[in-house]
């Protein structure tokens, strides 16, 4: 067994694990606060990457200007997006609720396809790029970066919702929103703010995968892997979805090592998340760290 | 609505019956396949552009003149089907059609030989080249042209090129070459063929590693490149996807010479993937690239002027190659209106016209080629093309060009010998 | 669905049978003859486009009856009914060709094998419910696709497998004109079958368990059985749907068979109107014509100065996803209940006129 390159490949689903679980949490927090499964939470990364990328190279502003301004459009268009499409939808049966994301996500693919066209884009040099030796695997430094501002974020939203006063009143409302209400919180600038806050980290995500591998397209599919990491972790737990992100780059790896070296089937990477997915809704359905749902008549 | 859209199918059919009658000074309307949004569409564009500009500057000399009728697909198979059916639907037949992708081009084959239609695709699958099927490699295809080295014969060009490389680096052992690419009609048509004269030259063959049409992460697969030592890489896909994959063996430091299809690299995406396209291999449809030097060079220039008045624009690889296709199909119905009337069967006879045919004008951009009754490979003498990336592509394409940061220099001409043996395959 | 069984004042039924037909009154029901009756003579006045684009909206509608029974009637997810369809196809063309069975019976069988495919993905399902089952459908539609691809000795692997024309007594339905018969006297076998199924007593089950799936239960009907049912019928729906397409084509390749298709087929219910037969056609027709609307928008455009500002003629493939998109966005938001509401609406205002409120 061939130790040298399954580490390399651990190291790499290491990485690309928590980019994942950074994505997952976006979600799990839309889901948490709003009830609402966001289809379109690709779509989120696909955008904040074009409009920062846009913002370097059309108008030739430095990274770490353009950053927070792709940031504030994101948190922008967070809110004006649940304020515009959602609100309208609330108490709708949930099947209404996830085709309104599906119909948004195909909006804004096609929609960043007429405006920035199909082509991969690579993203203006943003660090000098230096490489690390990590087990023989050259990381590069925009990852060991984004495994940094990756745990950050984790870290912060672990703050946000424990000690401050809006972060105490979006789990307030997750946990029952008509008693949130009669307290005095207002349900619908928590559902906006969840919103915001996912399209905000989302982009985060997406800016740091633009990095590396350039804005193409390709950035919606971790819309598709979010939800074998956000299952496998549970669906209102967000601890759950950044464990879940990680063990599902883990496993993904895994599964083109075995793939690679024992079958050779060559496609076993895209598909094993899947295989996973359906495992655990067999077995688990709710999860690692998630809350059984109890039935109520 | 309704109405209005009966009376303009039915007048446009007995437009286009009105026309076909007419003797002098003819139209002929020829359906033009194209991706323009799909997963190919880097390479679609420029072709298609190619393909139009090359139609109206042929147009402008004289002859039938050839009205495209430029359909967008998507690289959708089903939509192909269904544009063709609109096509072949009325009363008048088209007397040809200029299609793209090699999934579409292959379900169709069994129709346009049905109904007697010439096809010219921008797929260059080795399985289209047996118009009889007497290779029994594959089924017959007596309606399919392409202008350009088959994927198959151009691996085979690529892989003697590089066992020959081999040798003369002095490397002991036997070189290992992998094939890549998405599972697909496209990229897995050369596949057999070149597995199989690797292993003839000497290679060590390892198993395919597969990556999608669509740019992504593929750190993993250049992982695995990396362990199992290949020297050689075949990359199966267009040069969108391509590029996702150089840049990720640069970051993980996987050594590999990688040998493209003809849609795998062009200047574009050299100045995309900057210095990891740096060393690529890749071969040749035209004898030139845009801006060489050649008799037909400034005839090339003014086709791209139809859609680049200022003449600024830098025409990729893919462009020049459209103009070529434009060329050879329209001198084909040109001869097909002299002898016997533009029809499917008579356009088919003017392939067939010359040997070592180059278009009017275009000498020394387009190579010759031959098609026969029994042969449909235009041509097996295969220009190999490295491409240079020497510094930082931020710039716009014109300047890389102009001050050679992007070069493309030519690196080997392969004659493949003629075998009947490897007809279709 | 309380608004199908309200009766006006004076209509009376006095026995079970009446109560139970399939059309509510006679007047619906001669409409629907003479409209089946113009159906058939529409291939000599209408151009080849429109029948192609009737027989799409055909075996499309088929297959979104299906997924109608089981959002509509069961109450339950599926966003991988695409790959249901894509299973059709491919089995049609894999009897047709590879075991020499005539089109007439591979239609049918190729329907039940897609069938017992949705059982086999049924009994999973039964135990989950709502979101769960909607994401274990989507994981179903990528393995389905995944299989698709590498099954080369069912599907060709990435070459287009190629389906035989349809035969009857050694006449070829070739061309479009011929096909549509064959593709019409399916829709409405399937139309009158799906109305047959909800007056039944397994209808009757679907619809308790979409309403209040406890109560269901403790009423005696099982839960597993049904669910598992409704997969299985969606699934032979959509089945012969992909086996109409496979010998419409003729050439099956793995490509429309996507998230996209599965995307469209739950925009086309939710359009027409969920739980409602004649929705689903409504619904069917808008997706369909949808595409071609926004193509002759776009070609009347082409040259005029919409047409440079906002650079319509290479974007067109994404001009029409985005109005399948905002379709389905605006429908949600503002006819949820779909087009079948909206034309009970528009016929309830006229019976009433003009006492409407």
């Amino acid at each position: 067994m061939n130790t040298l390159f399954l580490i390399q490949l651990l190291v790499n689903g290491l990485i690309v694990g928590t980019l994942y679980g950074v994505v997952a949490m976006s979600f799990v927090l839309i889901y948490k606060a709003t009830q609402v499964v966001n289809f379109a939470q690709g779509e989120f990364l696909l955008i904040g990457a074009w409009v920062c990328w846009w913002l370097l190279t059309k108008y030739q502003i430095p990274f770490y200007l353009g950053m927070p301004i792709t940031l504030v459009f994101m948190f922008a268009f967070g809110v004006a997006l649940q304020v515009v499409v959602l609100r309208p939808m609330i108490g709708e049966p949930i099947i209404s609720v996830i085709m309104v994301t599906i119909g948004l996500s195909t909006v804004f693919q096609a929609l960043m396809k007429w405006m920035f066209g199909t082509n991969l884009q690579p993203f203006p040099t943003v660090f000098e790029t230096q490489t690390v030796n990590v087990f023989g695997l050259y990381i590069q430094s925009i990852y060991l970066m984004s495994l940094a501002v990756s745990v950050l974020m984790m870290a912060g939203m672990g703050w946000f919702f424990r000690a401050t006063k809006h972060g105490l009143a979006m789990r307030a409302t997750a946990f029952d929103q008509q008693v949130a209400q009669s307290l005095g919180i207002s349900v619908e600038n928590v559902f906006a703010m969840a919103w915001a806050i996912s399209a905000m980290v989302s982009a985060v995500a997406g800016v740091v995968v633009a990095v590396v591998n350039g804005v193409s397209a390709g950035l919606s599919a971790y819309g598709i892997k979010v939800f074998p990491a956000a299952i496998l972790g549970g669906l209102d737990s967000i601890a759950g979805a950044v464990v879940g992100g990680i063990i599902i780059g883990l496993l993904e790896n895994i599964a083109h090592f075995i793939d690679s070296e024992y079958l050779h089937w060559g496609n076993l990477y895209e598909v094993a998340p899947f295989y996973v997915m359906i495992i655990i809704l067999m077995i688990k359905p709710y999860g690692l760290f998630g809350t059984r749902d109890i039935e109520r008549v | 609505m309704r109405g209005m859209m009966l009376l303009r199918d039915v007048s446009l059919a007995v437009l286009v019956c009105g026309l076909a009658g007419a003797a002098q000074a003819e139209t002929v309307q020829v359906g033009q396949l194209a991706d323009y949004s799909g997963g190919t569409a880097d390479v679609g564009v420029p072709f298609g552009q190619g393909l139009i500009d090359g139609m109206a500057w042929a147009n402008k000399r004289g002859g039938v003149t050839v009205e495209l009728d430029t359909v967008d697909y998507g690289y959708k198979v089903p939509r192909a089907v269904a544009q063709y059916k609109k096509w072949t639907g009325g009363d008048t037949k088209m007397p040809a059609i200029l299609g793209w992708g090699t999934a579409d081009t292959e379900a169709l084959t069994g129709f346009i030989a049905r109904d007697k239609i010439p096809y010219m695709s921008a797929s260059y699958s080795a399985a289209l080249t047996d118009p009889t099927g007497k290779s029994g490699k594959t089924k017959p295809a007596p309606y399919n042209f392409f202008y350009a080295p088959s994927y198959s014969d151009a691996l085979r060009a690529m892989l003697t090129w590089a066992a020959q490389d081999w040798k003369s680096k002095g490397k002991p052992g036997k070189p290992k070459f992998v094939h890549m690419g998405a599972n697909h009609p496209y990229p897995n048509a050369p596949k057999e063929a070149g597995e199989a004269i690797a292993k003839e030259l000497g290679f060590e063959v390892l198993p395919p590693v597969q990556f999608a049409l669509t740019p992504g992460d593929y750190t993993a697969q250049c992982l695995t490149l990396k362990n199992t030592g290949a020297n050689y890489a075949y990359l199966g896909n267009t040069a969108g996807s391509n590029i996702a994959v150089l840049k990720a063996c640069k970051n993980v430091g996987a050594d590999v010479q990688f040998l493209g299809n003809v849609w795998g690299m062009d200047e574009n995406a050299a100045k995309a993937a900057g210095d990891a396209a740096d060393g690529v291999v890749f071969p040749l449809r035209t004898a030139i690239p845009y801006g060489g030097d050649a008799p037909g060079a400034n005839n090339l220039k003014d086709v791209s002027k139809n859609s680049d008045p200022t003449g600024n624009a830098y025409r990729p690889v893919h462009y020049v190659a459209g103009v070529c296709t434009a060329l050879y199909m329209k001198e084909a119905i040109d001869w097909a209106a002299k002898n016997g009337g533009v029809t499917g069967e008579n356009v088919k006879k003017g392939f067939y016209q010359k040997k070592d045919w180059v278009p009017a004008g275009m000498e020394g951009v387009c190579k010759p080629s031959t098609w026969t009754e029994t042969d449909h490979r235009p041509m097996l003498n295969i220009d190999l093309y490295r491409i240079r990336v020497s510094g930082s592509t931020d710039a716009p394409l014109p300047e890389l060009i102009k001050n050679g940061t992007i070069k493309l220099e030519k690196v080997a001409t392969i004659d493949l010998p003629r075998k009947p043996e490897w007809l279709g395959w | 669905m309380a608004s199908t069984s309200l009766l006006p004042a004076g209509d009376f039924r006095t026995t079970y049978a009446a109560d139970t037909t399939i059309f509510p009154t006679v007047t619906s029901r001669n409409c629907a003859i003479a409209g089946v009756v113009l159906l058939c003579l529409a291939p000599y006045f209408l151009s080849q486009y429109w029948i192609s684009l009737l027989i799409q909206i055909g075996y499309f509608g088929v297959a979104a009856l299906g997924l109608n029974i089981l959002v509509g009637f069961t109450g339950q997810i599926s966003i991988g009914h695409a790959a249901f369809f894509g299973f059709g196809a491919f089995s049609s063309a894999y009897v047709s060709t590879q075991l020499g069975v005539p089109a007439f019976f591979a239609i049918p069988i190729a329907g039940v094998m897609t069938a017992l495919v949705g059982l086999i993905f049924g009994l999973p399902a039964a135990r989950l419910k709502g979101l769960y089952l909607a994401i274990a459908t989507l994981a179903a539609q990528y393995i389905l696709l995944d299989f698709f691809s590498r099954a080369e000795w069912f599907t060709g692997g990435s070459i287009p497998a190629s389906a035989e024309p349809f035969r009857l007594f050694g006449y070829t339905f070739n061309t479009d004109r011929q096909y549509f018969y064959v593709v019409l006297a399916y829709v409405v076998l399937s139309c009158l079958l799906v109305t047959n199924l909800i007056r039944s007593r397994d209808g009757r089950a679907f619809v308790a368990i979409r309403d209040h799936y406890l109560s269901a239960e403790m009423m005696g009907i099982n839960l597993t059985k049904y669910r598992t049912l409704s997969f299985g019928l969606a699934a032979f729906y959509a089945g012969i749907g992909g086996a109409l397409y496979a010998h419409y084509a003729q050439v099956v390749s793995n490509e429309g068979f996507g998230i996209e298709r599965s995307i469209v087929f739950l925009a086309m219910i939710i359009i027409g109107g969920v739980g409602s037969v004649m929705g689903t056609l409504m619904g069917t027709a808008f997706m369909v014509l949808l595409p071609e609307a926004m193509e002759w928008i776009s070609a009347d455009l082409r040259g005029s100065v919409i047409d440079d500002m906002l650079s319509f003629n290479n974007n067109i493939a994404f001009l029409r996803e985005i109005a399948i998109g905002l379709v389905i966005v605006l429908f949600l938001m503002f006819e949820p209940d779909g087009l079948a509401h909206r034309w009970r609406q528009i016929k309830a205002y006229w019976k009433l006129y003009p006492f409407s409120h």
